[in-house]
């Protein structure tokens, strides 16, 4: 069963191929239904290559299928490594990819590029799973720069809007520069190990110097950051936003920008030969970047940017649980999150289905009766993400939480802050969309994110904010909205993810070792050089109890701010927050501004000084010419002059030869 | 390291001498051309076409007939021409220059397909015929002056395409292209005849320009090499070009018509690279490997230095241009980084910048006859009304940018790894340029192609089924090159690991402890040591070069003497 | 033909009776066929009915040139020692290079090679002239005497062994060619042109003369194998100057060689001594510039090669710089006082100093291979110029009216051919590949390289781009103006009627410079067989030691062994 890993890809790589020739023709909803089944296919081979892993000895095994790049002693093969780390991402991507699919055919219903959507989420999916599966670090950058191309292609997939396609050259842009990084740590681990196969240059790579560890784990580490949206490329995640819902919630929640941690708990050896200051400095942009975004989601006034905040915070999570030595709580975590935000998002899809969409949270509330279904699952989704026990959300960031602890009590305190933030901004969503009265046919007030998008349009358009603009001209028109439920290919996705939101937490309990089953699972991969954190179970309920109170009250004072109206609002959402403490705008105007004089600096210096100095030269012989013409005056006493002058000359210089 | 370079290695193919038949027919395609009379444009297409296809076919019988495994020089014809001063017609293929053989094959016939003249066809066809003899002739050359002869014929058909089929300011561009190119070529000459006649390789001492004589002679002093490898630079950079010398190129390409920009960056710019691996490191290794610190600096200020360029044009043409004076620094810096993975990439930039540069510019030539205009401000959201076009852009844009699993990245990654080998600081520095080419092409594209399409473009047709067809062997190369290289590699791979110990054996015996730089230099440690890259096959690819080494030092060793 | 030839050799085995100088007329053949062949024109000229002959003056001029050329084969056998010439066997003695008239005239490779030039030169240009004459109505016998006498002259100085008989050769020449500038009798420029050359002409006739005084005075001697003599200069080709001895106080020796310079650097136009040349060749007559342009050069340059490189090779230290600095100066000047130049024969005069530049530096090499470089240039040079001067003789029409470069303005349309062959001759003068003019360049690169005079090289080859803007102007106004983008134009210049001689002389450049570009052999190797060699005449007394030039057995080995050996 394990030799089938090949087709896991593969099966994903065939629908786009298939779509590819004849996805026009097949049209609406066939494609979707073709790319859904081979999702869905390669999600069962997946299951049966998990099941078929478990007889292999240390639950690994590698498939080679050919020499890929044969250069001297630089040597790749596109093979695949099947162990519990890939196995247990493969198993999530493919099935929440699966459902993310179906909801898709309901999602797109009617868009006239329905079949290319489908196109580019199998082509997507392909990638991704390259990405996890491949056995070396080069396969790994393929995928890796694959989904960055489909996320590009898929964000601009609405082009006609400049909004949407700056978003994706904005993304894809960012997350070159960490792919930069990517490249030059390749490059460094081959100079290092003569190889950068996994199975080769991992198991060694503790006994590399500290330096060489640090710098490969370094320059990942930059492009994880770039991948994963942490500070300071975080940009372009929000903007993001701009593509299609089921877009947002596969690549920009669920999977790509997971990558990056990935790679980290991949490579979690090297990082344990690295000096300690990296971890550290990892844990540290984690928990900051999720303190950060948390703050800014909690002003957000686009339901989807108050979620694409949140993924970011929740990534900071998982780099706070690999800098803090807790790499198979990064990926359990990881799993949990994709379950519950991708959740999140279809459902937030599912609202802005049903109010035409419409993504202000000011313009929504009392959804609950006319999309209960929606409204349900999204609860549920929320309950997981604000780490209210016993939803999936609570244990995995409660894990989080206690390796922190046991590594750094600021790094600790920082992370339980944040999910109070993480309650109470979830909690205000949940509020403004599903509960109070309905405000979506009251006239749009002129509220400060038209300011918002005004400060970035400044900031040379293109370039800024892209959905806050895609929203002011949202706000522009207005019309009678009729909220409604959405289809079952829409809604059956919902539940099923919001099962596995509820539920997923029991893959691992803190309790027991025998009901630690993720850990057990992952142990090959990460358990040498993993933290240790052995707590006697009194302690554990601590600090569960405590992570409880935090959610709950965070919760409370939502409530109390949102639907009580006891608090102003506006205590809790200043425009500081909204803005994203400027840094958005700040970049792009350095963008717009500095950035770009430079460029045009150089390219005048291009027209004027080295062509310049070329056409120079060319006049140069050109007046030179110009010049001597002058003594051709056609007068014969002129010309004898000249050859006189020109014999004389001769004559003294031979006279200077004589020996007299 | 005679020996290693020695003439039997060069075995003659069996049967008809295949090279030189690939050479002149071109040749004798124009001069039918110049009998039939003007007032026949279609006989001229007719006969052009049938020209370039058969002289392309024997570039793919070439490619397979090939030796994969043969280090040496095969097809060999050899044919003296002035006996008086040794000057021979003597052609041959070797791995490196293989696949630009075939690269030229490929894309003269596709740009026949892709384009037609809007006026005086005898001469356009006569013109595209002569440089495609010009650029086979400099890819198969063994003989130094036959080299130059070739080197020179290809400036001036390009001289007249430009100038006669162009747009805009066509005449400065095309004389600004002839100046330029003769004068690099001036300095080359005198450096082949002074090198001829120092390593007087002849018969009783005389000049020789045989190639390999000349480097077997090894008659060159370490000062004369590096006075004579600047003479040939020179030429090499403008052709390439190298960063201060490049401005002739966005005036020759945006002035160009479109058959003319295709061969232009698909095959002309690569003779400047390949005469820098043909004539500079098998000639003068000594002076390459002086002059490397230089030519790694100014490549890759041209490789950041063209991306930012690019990016702030306003003509597509002229952005694909400076997007060329990037790329091209991608091959000079794999050269002169001197490792196997370097060269390697080198090559495989060059082969892959002609594929997608060549079809960049086929597409802008669709783009052209519909829109009359490369100014990006007056296209507008074009995907709209030509997704066909759009799509086919986005896959050799993305080729272009390196995306992995297309083309373009095999050979830049190969490139950077291999300088990172020897030269870490260049390649790390050069890596960024991958961040400014996604940049400069996506902000492009997204001027171009996406927004709300206006009324001017409104209109614009999509590609027609034979344009589509004219496209499809690009993109499958594109795909096959990136996915599945090997065979390319495996090709290219002897010859550079002989050039590689040859420039190392010479060095040593000039006293330098000079090596060719490996992972060997990286930190030992000690699972790795003993194991090899890689498990399975690959270690056979691993290890000719190893042991190559090891003898190409020893037996230099002796020669230091002499 | 071939029986009187054999009839001829067997009269020459027979031993001198009475010690005279004795005169080997075949020796001279060429200069007597050309001579003569000028006078019976003007002879039969002036005795028959105009109308009826003018017809033929052309085809008699070609038939004498082509005489004259055939004239050399034999003596060519002779010299280079073959066995068989054709199908006919050559005596087994006399063999190799020989002297006749007492030592003044010497027939080695070097002067035949030459004189053949000169007689393709007036082949080239009385076809030429055929169509200009009738079109200008200037048809009479004059001119093609004249070209006549000009080439034997020319073919006197590229044979003489003495600088009497080297100046006779160049009066003559010169003398002839004043007529023919001024030729053209309804046009001033012409006139004009004329007597600026006649004045010129004979003001540096003046410096050559007193140059020859001087070294008389110095050497005793005018006779070029005197002086070897005089300096004991043995194996004395090529500038090999083995043993060559240099007078204590060579003050007037050099001072004569100094004015031999400037006359002879005025004959081949070189900077600072060029100045007449464009106001000439723009104003005389076109043909007689295509004529003179070839015929002129070779004499002068043969005449430097024989009186600096092979008479004078132990004074090369002294007057190798002068001739690089007159090399230097016409190459610079020559290429950048082209391209500012509105005028084609303007233009084209620039260039030719420009080429005669790079022919300075094969001299200035002084070696075996700056010869055969010289040679081969100027033979390549010969048809190059012949043929650029054959179109602009035609486009310029009636009167020569029609000569500035806007003229030329879509040329390509009007008269494609014209157009494409005038190409071929401007892209060969640039020095593109497969074309005589780039072998030509190269072989004088060559021959300077091996001289290890390299940065004259380098410049040569700089100016040479720069002379390139010159003939991609005139290509452009033909092709690159008008054409379907923008400025579609009138054709500037109406159809041309192309006579059939014109037809035959352009056909024989084109084919020669494509042929000598492709398959330069041939004439390599001629021009390697063409060595000027020094050889005492067969006098009564016998040859002192140290000057026993090759005997007849030897001499077949006479080129390889005049390599130069630097340091030996």
């Amino acid at each position: 069963m394990v030799s089938l890993v090949w087709l896991i890809p593969a099966l994903p790589l065939l629908g786009f191929l298939l779509l590819l020739a004849v996805g026009p023709r097949l049209g609406e909803p066939i494609a979707g239904w073709l790319a859904t089944a081979m999702v869905a296919g390669s999600f069962v081979v997946s299951v049966l290559a998990f099941i078929g892993l478990h007889s292999q000895p240390d639950h690994t095994t590698t498939f080679t299928l050919f020499t890929w790049i044969p250069a001297g002693r630089f040597n790749v093969d596109v093979g695949f490594l099947l162990d519990p780390l890939s196995s247990a991402m493969i198993l999530f991507i493919t099935g929440v990819g699966a459902l993310i699919h179906l909801y898709s055919i309901g999602y797109m219903h009617g868009d006239k590029k329905f079949s290319k959507f489908f196109l580019y989420l199998n082509l997507f999916v392909f990638s991704m799973l390259l990405l996890v599966l491949g056995d070396n670090l080069l396969l790994t950058f393929v995928g890796w720069e694959g989904v960055g191309t489909c996320s590009y292609l898929l964000i601009s997939f609405w082009f006609e809007k400049p909004a949407n396609a700056s978003a994706g050259k904005k993304a894809f842009v960012t997350n070159r520069v960490g792919d930069w990084g990517f490249m030059v740590g390749i490059f460094i681990t081959w100079f290092t190990f003569g190889t950068i196969q996994y199975t080769q240059f991992i198991p060694v790579s503790p006994g590399a110097a500290t330096t060489t560890a640090t710098i490969i784990s370094l320059m990942l580490f930059i492009g994880a950051v770039g991948k994963s949206a942490q500070i300071p490329l975080y940009l372009w995640l929000p903007d993001a936003m701009a593509g299609p819902t089921p877009v947002s919630a596969l690549i920009h929640a669920a999977t790509m920008v997971t990558a990056g941690v990935y790679v980290m708990v991949r490579i979690n050896p090297m990082l344990h030969a690295a000096s300690p200051w990296l971890p550290t400095l990892i844990a540290w942009v984690g928990v900051i970047t999720a303190l950060f975004a948390a703050t800014i989601a909690m002003a957000q006034t686009d339901i989807k940017k108050v979620l694409a905040y949140s993924t970011v915070s929740q990534l900071g999570y998982m780099f706070l649980a690999v800098g803090v030595g807790g790499y198979w709580v990064a990926i359990f975590h990881m799993i949990t999150h994709a379950f519950f935000k991708a959740l999140l998002f279809l459902g937030a899809g599912s609202v802005i289905h049903g109010m035409d969409d419409e993504q202000d949270l000011r313009r929504m509330g009392g959804l609950r009766k006319l999309m209960p279904i929606t409204a349900a699952t999204f609860i549920v989704g929320w309950l997981a993400i604000a780490g209210v026990p016993p939803f999936s959300g609570f244990w995995s960031k409660d894990e989080i939480l206690t390796y922190a602890f046991h590594q750094n009590i600021a790094l600790y305190l920082v992370g339980l802050f944040t999910a109070l933030l993480t309650a109470f901004y979830m909690s205000r969503q949940v509020f403004l969309v599903f509960y109070g009265k309905a405000r979506w046919n009251d006239p749009a007030e002129p509220s400060t994110h038209e300011a918002h998008s005004d400060a970035e349009a400044a900031a040379e358009g293109a370039e800024a904010g892209a959905a806050a603009v895609a929203t002011a001209v949202d706000a522009g028109e207005h019309h009678e909205i009729h909220p409604h439920e959405s289809p079952w290919t829409m809604w059956v996705p919902l539940v099923v993810l919001a099962v596995f939101a509820a539920i997923a937490g029991f893959i691992n309990l803190p309790f027991a070792d025998s009901t630690k089953y993720l850990e057990n699972w992952l142990e090959p991969v990460t358990g040498r050089y993993g933290a240790v954190v052995d707590y006697s179970n009194g302690t554990i309920v601590a600090l569960l109890t405590i992570s409880t109170i935090v959610a709950l009250s965070g919760i409370g004072v939502a409530f109390l701010v949102y639907r009580r109206r006891k608090l102003p609002a506006a205590w809790f959402e200043p425009p500081l927050f909204l803005q994203g403490w400027h840094y958005d705008a700040a970049v792009s105007a350095f963008m717009g501004g500095p950035g770009r004089a430079g460029f045009n600096a150089l390219s005048w210096f291009d027209r004027t000084i080295i062509d310049g100095a070329v056409n120079g030269i060319g006049a140069l012989a050109r007046d030179t010419g110009s010049i001597v013409r002058r003594t051709q005056s056609g007068l014969v006493r002129t010309y004898a002059l000249a050859v006189t002058i020109g014999a004389v000359l001769l004559m003294l210089f031979v006279l200077t030869r004589v020996n007299w | 390291m005679t020996n290693l370079l020695a003439l039997e290695e060069a075995h003659t193919a069996a049967g008809f001498p295949v090279l030189a038949v690939m050479v002149l027919l071109p040749l004798v395609g124009a001069a039918v051309m110049a009998l039939i009379p003007r007032t026949r444009p279609d006989l001229h297409r007719l006969v052009a076409i049938i020209t370039a296809c058969s002289a392309g076919a024997l570039t793919l019988w070439v490619l397979y007939q090939f030796k994969t495994n043969d280090a040496g020089f095969q097809f060999v014809v050899s044919q003296t021409w002035v006996s008086s001063f040794d000057i021979k017609f003597y052609l041959g293929v070797d791995g490196i220059s293989l696949f630009l053989l075939v690269l030229t094959g490929v894309l003269f016939p596709i740009a026949l397909f892709a384009a037609k003249p809007d006026h005086d066809e005898k001469g356009y066809y006569l013109w595209i015929t002569l440089l495609m003899a010009g650029c086979l002739g400099v890819f198969c050359a063994l003989d130094l002056f036959l080299f130059f002869l070739f080197f020179e014929l290809t400036i001036v058909p390009l001289y007249f395409l430009i100038g006669r089929w162009g747009h805009g300011r066509k005449v400065y561009a095309a004389t600004k292209f002839f100046l330029f190119t003769m004068f690099g070529s001036a300095f080359m000459l005198v450096s082949i005849v002074t090198l001829a006649l120092l390593a007087g390789a002849g018969e009783n001492g005389q000049t020789s320009f045989d190639l390999i004589k000349i480097v077997e002679s090894g008659a060159i002093s370490q000062n004369w090499g590096r006075v004579l490898f600047c003479g040939f630079a020179i030429a090499f950079m403008v052709k390439t070009p190298v960063f201060p010398f490049h401005t002739w190129l966005p005036d020759a390409h945006t002035e160009a018509p479109t058959a003319g920009s295709i061969d232009l960056a698909g095959v002309l710019l690569k003779l400047g690279t390949y005469g820098f691996m043909r004539y500079g490191l098998y000639l003068f290794p000594e002076a390459t490997v002086w002059a490397a610190p230089v030519m790694l600096t100014l490549a890759t200020i041209g490789i950041i230095y063209g991306a930012i360029v690019a990016a702030m044009q306003r003509n597509l043409k002229r952005l694909v241009a400076y997007s060329s004076v990037s790329h091209m620094g991608f091959a000079i810096l794999g050269l002169f980084a001197l490792t196997t993975q370097g060269l390697e990439g080198s090559v495989l930039v060059m082969i892959n910048h002609g594929i997608t540069t060549g079809a960049m510019f086929i597409l802008l030539g669709f783009l052209y006859s519909r829109r009359h205009t490369y100014d990006i401000a007056s296209l507008k959201g074009l995907q709209t009304v030509a997704p066909v076009f759009a799509g086919l852009f986005t896959i050799v844009m993305f080729s272009s940018i390196g995306v992995p699993g297309l083309n373009g990245f095999v050979g830049e990654f190969l490139v950077l790894l291999g300088t990172f080998v020897s030269h870490r600081w260049w390649a790390v520095v050069a890596a960024t340029g991958v961040i400014l080419a996604a940049l400069y092409m996506l902000w492009a594209y997204q001027r171009v192609f996406h927004g709300e399409v206006d009324d001017a473009n409104r209109d614009m047709p999509d590609l027609k089924l034979t344009e589509r067809l004219v496209m499809v062997p690009l993109i499958l190369l594109i795909v096959f090159l990136g996915v599945y290289p090997k065979p390319v590699l495996e090709r290219i791979q002897p010859s550079v690991e002989r050039l590689l110990v040859h420039v190392e054996a010479v060095n040593r015996a000039a006293g330098h402890d000079f090596h060719i730089a490996t992972t060997e230099d990286g930190e030992h440690l000690e699972p790795v040591a003993d194991e090899p890259a890689n498990d399975g096959e690959p270690k056979t690819d691993a290890e000719p070069a190893a042991d190559a080494e090891t003898s190409g030092t020893t037996q230099t060793a002796p020669e230091a003497g002499q | 033909m071939s029986r009187l030839y054999t009839a001829l050799l067997a009269a020459d085995v027979a031993p001198p009776r009475i010690p005279t100088p004795q005169i080997a007329w075949r020796g001279l053949l060429p200069i007597v066929v050309l001579l003569v062949g000028g006078i019976v024109l003007l002879t039969i000229a002036s005795l028959t009915r105009k109308r009826a002959t003018t017809r033929w003056y052309a085809p008699f001029t070609v038939v004498v040139a082509l005489a004259a050329a055939a004239t050399t084969m034999p003596l060519w056998a002779r010299v280079q020692s073959w066995d068989k010439l054709l199908w006919i066997d050559m005596p087994a003695s006399p063999r190799g290079p020989f002297s006749t008239a007492a030592g003044a005239i010497g027939i080695d490779g070097f002067g035949l090679f030459v004189a053949v030039v000169v007689c393709a030169t007036v082949v080239l240009g009385a076809l030429i002239a055929d169509d200009y004459l009738r079109r200008e109505g200037l048809n009479g016998p004059e001119f093609y005497a004249l070209l006549l006498i000009a080439a034997s002259g020319a073919v006197v100085m590229a044979m003489a062994d003495d600088f009497i008989v080297l100046f006779l050769g160049l009066e003559t020449l010169s003398i002839a060619a004043y007529v023919l500038a001024a030729m053209h009798l309804r046009r001033a420029q012409s006139q004009e042109s004329g007597l600026k050359y006649f004045v010129l002409g004979g003001f540096s006739s003046a410096f050559l003369l007193y140059g020859i005084a001087l070294i008389y005075g110095g050497t005793g001697s005018t006779s070029f194998i005197g002086i070897k003599n005089y300096f004991g200069t043995s194996v004395t080709a090529a500038g090999a100057s083995v043993g060559g001895r240099v007078p204590v106080h060579g003050g007037l020796i050099l001072l004569g060689l100094a004015l031999l310079l400037v006359g002879l650097g005025f004959k081949v136009a070189a900077v600072p001594f060029h100045s007449w040349s464009p106001d000439v060749y723009d104003g005389a007559p076109t043909p007689s510039v295509a004529f003179m342009a070839g015929a002129v050069k070779a004499g002068a340059f043969a005449a430097f090669i024989r009186v600096f490189v092979l008479t004078f090779p132990n004074y090369v230290t002294d007057w190798r710089p002068i001739v690089i600095a007159l090399a230097v100066l016409s190459m610079f000047v020559g290429s950048v006082l082209a391209i500012v130049q509105t005028n084609v024969k303007r233009m084209l005069a620039y260039s030719s100093i420009n080429h005669a530049g790079f022919i300075l530096v094969a001299v200035a090499a002084s070696s075996a291979q700056g010869t055969s470089a010289v040679l081969f240039y100027l033979a390549a040079y010969a048809f190059l110029v012949a043929g650029s001067f054959g179109v602009v003789s035609l486009v310029s029409g009636r009167g020569d009216s029609r000569i500035g470069l806007s003229d030329y303005r879509g040329l390509s349309k009007s008269n494609p051919l014209l157009a494409a062959t005038l190409v071929v001759f401007l892209l060969a003068q640039a020095g593109v590949p497969f074309t005589s003019g780039f072998f030509a360049k190269f072989y004088v690169i060559t021959a300077i390289a091996d001289a290890k005079i390299y940065w004259l090289g380098v410049f040569a080859m700089v100016t040479a781009v720069i002379a390139a803007v010159l003939y991609l102007r005139v290509i452009v106004a033909m092709y690159l103006t008008g054409g379907a983008h923008g400025d579609e134009t009138e054709p500037a210049t109406p159809r041309i009627h192309v006579g059939i001689a014109a037809r035959i002389a352009l056909g024989i450049c084109v084919l020669v410079t494509l042929g000598m570009g492709i398959f330069p052999e041939t004439v390599v190797s001629l021009a390697e067989h063409g060595t000027p060699i020094l050889i005492e005449p067969p006098a009564p007394t016998p040859p002192p030691a140290g000057t026993g030039e090759p005997s007849p057995t030897t001499s077949t080995t006479q080129p390889s062994s005049l390599q130069l050996q630097p340091g030996s």
